[in-house]
C-alpha cells in the first residue's frame, strides 16, 4: 500500500515536473521569439532605448540584448538567429531633391475627414508636424503618400514565395513602370491634371502568368478610387478591375492591397493616432538587394542597417470585418518611406502580417551599385542626381500561415516625356500584350 | 508525320528530362534580345457516359514554343541602325505541335479509320502566330498572323468574331486562346488620349486582306467531339421519299470564300472613357465564320434507287455594329458591370426542307438573317470567409440574349441522324437525316463562375463554372482544380458535366447533354493535364 502511494506520488511529481519543464521551455521560446502581441509592441514603443548602438560594427546573435531595444519585439523570432549579421552604420541625413518643396507652402488643407485637398505634388505637404497636432498621424501619412521618389522608374522585380524552412513555393518575375503625373506646378501630360500617377506592371514568368499586365491610375482626388485594367493573355483583352476591395491577399502573396508601401488604403476608412518618435533599426540605405537569412530565409541578413528616429503612426480600421485591429507604421523622418509595417489580427491581437522595406539612396549609386535583375541589365548611373530613396525590395510575412513573400526590386529611375507617357500609360497599351 | 508520331511516346520522357534540369529557367533568355517560353501539355480526357462506364477518348500531347525577338529598341535596329521616330519593334513567333496518342493506345480508334489511312486530329504542326509589333508613337502596328479579340463577353460570341474557332477536337471547352484560328492581318492603333469629354481614347483598325477562314467543326461521328445533333452517331445514308426507300448520295461542295483580296475583311473601333464609363464603338465588315449549306435543287433529284442531294456551303458577307461599356462601381456594390450589344447582318441559317415558299422563296433551305445580341455581366471579388478567410472569390455572371430580327418558324438548327423506318419496320443499317431543331427567335444563356485560391502561396486554384440555357434547360458545369506544383509544373484536373432539367431541345448553345438522349453517349468527362512550362 505504501509503495503504491509512493509510486503514485512519484508519478505525479514527474508529471508536474515534466509539465513545468515544458511550460518553462515554451516560455523561454516565446521570450526568444518575442511577444507578438499588439500590446507588447505598444509597450516597446513607449520605452526608449537605454543605450546607443555602436556604429560601424556588425552585430551578431551574441549582441541580441542590445539589438532588442531597436528591433520591435513582434519580429524578434524572425530577425534573431544563429548566423545573423547586422552591420550598423551611422545615422545619415538624406537630402530631398533640390527642387522638392519642403516649406509646406501652398493652398492645401485637410478637410474634416482628414483628406488632403488642393495639393498637386512637387513637395512634402506637411514638412513640419507638431507632435501634439491632433492630425499629426494623418499628416505624416500624407507625407508618405506624396513622398519624393515614389514614382518615375523602370523596376524589374523578382518575388519568392516561401514556406517555413525556406521551401520555395513560387517565383515570379515582373516589371513595374511608373510615372508621376502630378508634379506640383505642372502635370506631366497636360490635360490629365486629375491624375496623380500611372503604373503598368507586366509579368514575365512563370509562363502561366507571363504577359499578364495591369494598368493602374491613381487620382489626385483621394475620394476617387483608382482605375484599373488587367490584360490576361489567355483572354487577349483587358478587363476592368475593382479597386475598392483592398483586404484580399494578392495572388498568393503574403500581403493585401492595402499593405502596399505600408498603407495603400483610404484615409477616411481608418482612425489615426500619432504615437510619437521611436528609434528603430531600418534598412534605409542598403548596399545591395539584401541576401535573405534566418531559418526560413524570410529576413535580410548581412545587410546594412541604420538607427532611424521614426515617426510611429497607428492605424485602426473602422470596418468591423477588416482583418486588422491595428496597423503600426514606422516612417522615415527624412524620406517619409515606410520602414516597418506591423499589422495585428482583429481576432486575437497577435501579429498577422508584417513588412520591412529595403531602400537605397540614389546618390549612393555613385560608390556602390546593387545587383542587376537576373533577366535585364540596366544603367544604374541614371539613378544619380535624383536625391531620392529607391525601393530595393521588401519582405512580407504572414505570421499566422506562416509564410513569407520576399521581393527584390532593381530600380532604375526614368523620367517620362509627355509624349512617351501619353502613349505608354494608355488604355491602348492594354489591348494587346506579350501574346 | 512520323516525326510527329514520335512526339507522343516521347513526350513523357521529354517532360521528365526537362523537369530534372537543376537550373531550368522560368523563361529562356538566349541573348538580351531573344526570349523563349512555352509549355508541354499532356492532356488526357476520359469520357463517362451517364457515369455508367468510362473510356479514354483523348490523349493530346501539345508542345508550344513562343519566341520573342526585340530587334529594335530605343530607335535603334539591330543595335546599329537609327530608325528615327520608330522607337520599338518586336517579332513574336508562336508554334505548336500536337500529337494525340489515342490512336496508339486504343485499337478501336485506329481501326475505325483504317480505310481512310488518316487519323483526324492525330497530329498538327503549325505556326500559330507570327507577327511584328511596330511602335511609332502615337501609332502602333501589329502585322502578321494574330488573334484580335473585341468585346466584353466571356466565351460566347458577339463581337469576338474576327478569328474563327477550331471546335473539332474539344468543342469550345478549351481556353479560346488555344482554339482561335489566327489570321494574317494588320492591326493598327492610333492613340488619341484626351478628346473632348473622353479620356484614354484611341482608334483601332483591323484589315484582313485575304486570309478567310471559318469555324472548324467535325461532323464525323467517329470523332469524340463531332457535332452530329441529338441523334445517332451515324451518317445518314437513306432517304424515304415518294413511298420509296432510296440511297442517299449527299454531295456538299465547298463554296466557302477563297483566299483572295476580293474577300478582304476589315473593321474599326473607337474606345474611350467617358466619366468613369469605358466604352467602345465597333464596326466590322467580314465574312461569317459560321458555315451553312445552300440546297441546290437543280442538281438534286432521284436517279434510279438513289436520291442525290447537293449542297454548297456558304459564309455570307456580314456587317457587324457593336457597342460595349463597363463601369466599376466601387461604393455600393463593389462590382464591375459590363455590357455588350451587337447588330449583325448576314447570319447564315438553315430552313426546314418542308418550309412553304413564303418562308423559303428560293427553295434552297438557306437564309441570311439579321440578329442582335445583348450581354449584361457583373464581376465581383467577394468574401466568403467560411470557405476562404485569406482571399476573395472572383464571381462573374453574365446574361446573353440573342434575337433574330428576320426569324420565321422554319429556321432550323442542327440536323440529327435517326434510324430509318419504313411502313413501321426498322430498316437495319439505314439512317435518315432529320431536322426538328427549331431555332427560337429569342435565345438566352446565363453563366456563372467562381474561382479562388488556397494554400499558403495560393497554389491550389479551384473554380466552378455553370452555363444554363433557360429555354432548352440544357446546362454545362465545370468543376476544376489547378495545382501549381512548381514554377515549371502545373496539374489540372477538371470535370465537365452536361445535363438538362427536362425536355430534349438541343438549344442553340450546345450546352446540355444533347448527344446523349438517343444513344446513351453522354459526354460527361474528366480531364487531367500535366503541364511543363518554361
Amino acid at each position: 500500500m505504501l509503495s503504491e502511494v509512493v509510486t503514485k506520488t512519484l508519478h505525479r511529481a514527474l508529471r508536474i515536473g515534466t509539465c513545468a519543464a515544458l511550460a518553462g521551455a515554451i516560455a523561454t521560446a516565446a521570450a526568444a521569439d518575442g511577444d507578438r502581441s499588439y500590446q507588447a509592441l505598444r509597450d516597446w514603443i513607449a520605452q526608449a532605448p537605454d543605450a546607443d548602438l555602436e556604429t560601424g560594427r556588425t552585430y551578431s546573435i551574441a549582441d541580441r540584448a542590445a539589438l532588442e531595444a531597436y528591433v520591435p519585439p513582434t519580429v524578434w523570432g524572425y530577425y534573431f538567429f544563429d548566423d545573423m549579421a547586422m552591420e550598423v552604420t551611422p545615422t545619415a541625413h538624406y537630402p530631398t531633391p533640390p527642387d522638392w518643396k519642403t516649406d509646406g507652402s501652398g493652398a492645401h488643407t485637410l478637410d474634416e475627414r482628414g483628406i488632403l485637398r488642393n495639393f498637386n505634388g512637387g513637395g512634402t505637404p506637411f514638412p513640419q508636424v507638431a507632435p501634439d497636432d491632433p492630425q499629426a498621424a494623418v499628416k505624416l501619412i500624407w507625407n508618405m503618400l506624396w513622398r519624393p521618389g515614389e514614382h518615375d522608374f523602370d523596376m524589374p522585380m523578382m518575388t519568392w514565395l516561401r514556406s517555413e524552412n525556406g521551401k520555395l513555393d513560387r517565383e515570379l518575375e515582373y516589371m513595374s513602370t511608373n510615372a508621376t503625373y502630378a508634379l506640383g506646378d505642372r502635370c506631366l501630360v497636360p490635360g490629365y491634371e486629375e491624375v496623380k500617377s500611372k503604373r503598368i506592371m507586366e509579368f514575365r514568368s512563370p509562363r502561366d502568368m507571363a504577359g499578364a499586365k495591369d494598368m493602374q491610375i491613381v487620382y489626385v482626388d483621394h475620394d476617387r478610387e483608382d482605375s484599373g485594367w488587367l490584360y490576361m493573355p489567355a483572354q487577349r483583352k483587358p478587363r476592368r478591375t475593382l479597386a475598392s476591395e483592398r483586404t484580399s491577399e494578392l495572388m498568393g502573396m503574403d500581403m493585401i492591397r492595402e499593405d502596399m508601401n505600408g498603407f495603400n488604403g483610404k484615409i477616411h476608412e481608418n482612425d489615426w493616432t500619432y504615437l510619437g518618435r521611436r528609434k528603430v533599426l531600418a534598412t534605409v540605405n542598403v548596399r545591395d538587394n539584401p541576401e535573405m537569412g534566418g531559418p526560413h530565409l524570410w529576413v535580410p541578413n548581412h545587410a546594412r542597417w541604420e538607427v532611424r528616429d521614426a515617426h510611429v503612426v497607428m492605424i485602426e480600421p473602422k470596418a468591423a470585418n477588416h482583418p486588422y485591429s491595428h496597423r503600426i507604421l514606422f516612417l522615415d523622418p527624412d524620406s517619409h518611406w515606410t520602414m516597418w509595417m506591423l499589422a495585428f489580427d482583429r481576432k486575437d491581437g497577435q501579429l498577422l502580417r508584417m513588412a520591412q522595406h529595403f531602400m537605397k539612396y540614389s546618390e549612393s549609386y555613385r560608390d556602390e551599385q546593387p545587383q542587376q535583375a537576373p533577366y535585364v541589365n540596366q544603367d544604374f548611373t541614371k539613378n544619380l542626381g535624383h536625391h531620392v530613396f529607391l525601393h530595393l525590395g521588401e519582405n512580407d510575412i504572414n505570421a499566422k500561415k506562416p509564410h513569407a513573400t520576399i521581393t527584390h526590386c532593381f530600380v532604375k529611375k526614368r523620367m517620362f516625356s509627355e509624349a512617351r507617357a501619353q502613349q505608354f500609360y494608355s488604355l491602348r497599351n492594354m489591348i494587346s500584350g506579350r501574346r | 508525320m512520323q516525326c510527329l508520331r514520335a512526339i507522343g511516346p516521347c513526350a513523357g520522357a521529354v517532360l521528365l528530362a526537362l523537369t530534372s534540369l537543376p537550373a531550368a529557367q522560368a523563361i529562356v533568355t538566349l541573348t538580351d534580345e531573344i526570349e523563349l517560353e512555352g509549355f508541354v501539355n499532356l492532356q488526357n480526357v476520359v469520357r463517362e457516359p451517364r457515369f455508367e462506364s468510362a473510356e479514354l477518348v483523348m490523349q493530346r500531347n501539345t508542345a508550344q514554343i513562343e519566341g520573342k525577338y526585340y530587334f529594335l529598341k530605343d530607335s535603334t535596329a539591330f543595335g546599329r541602325f537609327h530608325t528615327g521616330r520608330l522607337e520599338e519593334a518586336t517579332l513574336t513567333i508562336v508554334g505548336r505541335g500536337v500529337y494525340d496518342s489515342i490512336y496508339d493506345i486504343r485499337d478501336s480508334y485506329r481501326d475505325a479509320f483504317d480505310a481512310d489511312r488518316h487519323h483526324p486530329g492525330e497530329a498538327e504542326l503549325k505556326l500559330r502566330e507570327a507577327f511584328i509589333d511596330f511602335l511609332l508613337p502615337p501609332f502602333t502596328l501589329r502585322l502578321g498572323r494574330q488573334q484580335v479579340v473585341w468585346g466584353e463577353t466571356d466565351n460566347f460570341r458577339a463581337l469576338d468574331v474576327i478569328n474563327p474557332l477550331d471546335l473539332r477536337w474539344h468543342w469550345s471547352w478549351e481556353s479560346w486562346e488555344d482554339i482561335r484560328i489566327p489570321l494574317w492581318m494588320a492591326r493598327g492603333v492610333y492613340d488619341i488620349g484626351k478628346l473632348g469629354p473622353f479620356d484614354e481614347s484611341f482608334i483601332e483598325g483591323v484589315y484582313i486582306p485575304w486570309d478567310v477562314q471559318q469555324n472548324e467543326i467535325s461532323t464525323d461521328p467517329r470523332r469524340p467531339w463531332a457535332l452530329h445533333g441529338a441523334g445517332l452517331r451515324e451518317r445518314a445514308n437513306t432517304v424515304i421519299a415518294g413511298g420509296q426507300v432510296l440511297d442517299l448520295d449527299l454531295r456538299v461542295r465547298d463554296g466557302s470564300p477563297s483566299r483572295r483580296f476580293e474577300n478582304g475583311q476589315g473593321g474599326m473601333r473607337f474606345k474611350a472613357i467617358w466619366g468613369d464609363v469605358e466604352f467602345s464603338l465597333n464596326y466590322f465588315y467580314g465574312l461569317s465564320v459560321d458555315t451553312r449549306a445552300r440546297y441546290q435543287a437543280a442538281r438534286s433529284g432521284i436517279f434510279g434507287n438513289t436520291f442525290r442531294a447537293e449542297y454548297v456551303t456558304e459564309n455570307p458577307r456580314t456587317h457587324l455594329v457593336g457597342f460595349t461599356a463597363n463601369y466599376s462601381e466601387e461604393k455600393y456594390t463593389q462590382a464591375v458591370f459590363r455590357m455588350e450589344t451587337v447588330f449583325t447582318t448576314g447570319v447564315p441559317v438553315a430552313i426546314d426542307d418542308a418550309a412553304p415558299r413564303i418562308a423559303d422563296p428560293d427553295g434552297d433551305q438557306f437564309d441570311e438573317a439579321r440578329r442582335t445580341v445583348l450581354m449584361l455581366a457583373v464581376d465581383r471579388p467577394t468574401w466568403i470567409r467560411w470557405l476562404n478567410d485569406q482571399r476573395t472569390f472572383f464571381l462573374s455572371t453574365q446574361i446573353f440574349w440573342r434575337h433574330y430580327l428576320d426569324w420565321n418558324t422554319y429556321y432550323r438548327g442542327i440536323p440529327a441522324v435517326e434510324q430509318a423506318v419504313f411502313n413501321g419496320q426498322v430498316l437495319p443499317d439505314r439512317y435518315v437525316s432529320t431536322n426538328t431543331d427549331r431555332i427560337d427567335q429569342n435565345e438566352f444563356v446565363m453563366t456563372f463562375s467562381a474561382s479562388t485560391s488556397y494554400g499558403a502561396a495560393g497554389l491550389m486554384q479551384p473554380r466552378f463554372v455553370l452555363a444554363y440555357d433557360p429555354r432548352s434547360t440544357g446546362a454545362y458545369n465545370q468543376i476544376g482544380f489547378d495545382y501549381l506544383l512548381s514554377k515549371h509544373i502545373q496539374l489540372k484536373l477538371y470535370q465537365n458535366l452536361f445535363w438538362r432539367v427536362n425536355g430534349d431541345s438541343i438549344g442553340p448553345w450546345q450546352l446540355g447533354d444533347l448527344w446523349g438522349h438517343s444513344s446513351g453517349n453522354s459526354r460527361h468527362e474528366t480531364v487531367f493535364s500535366l503541364i511543363y512550362q518554361f
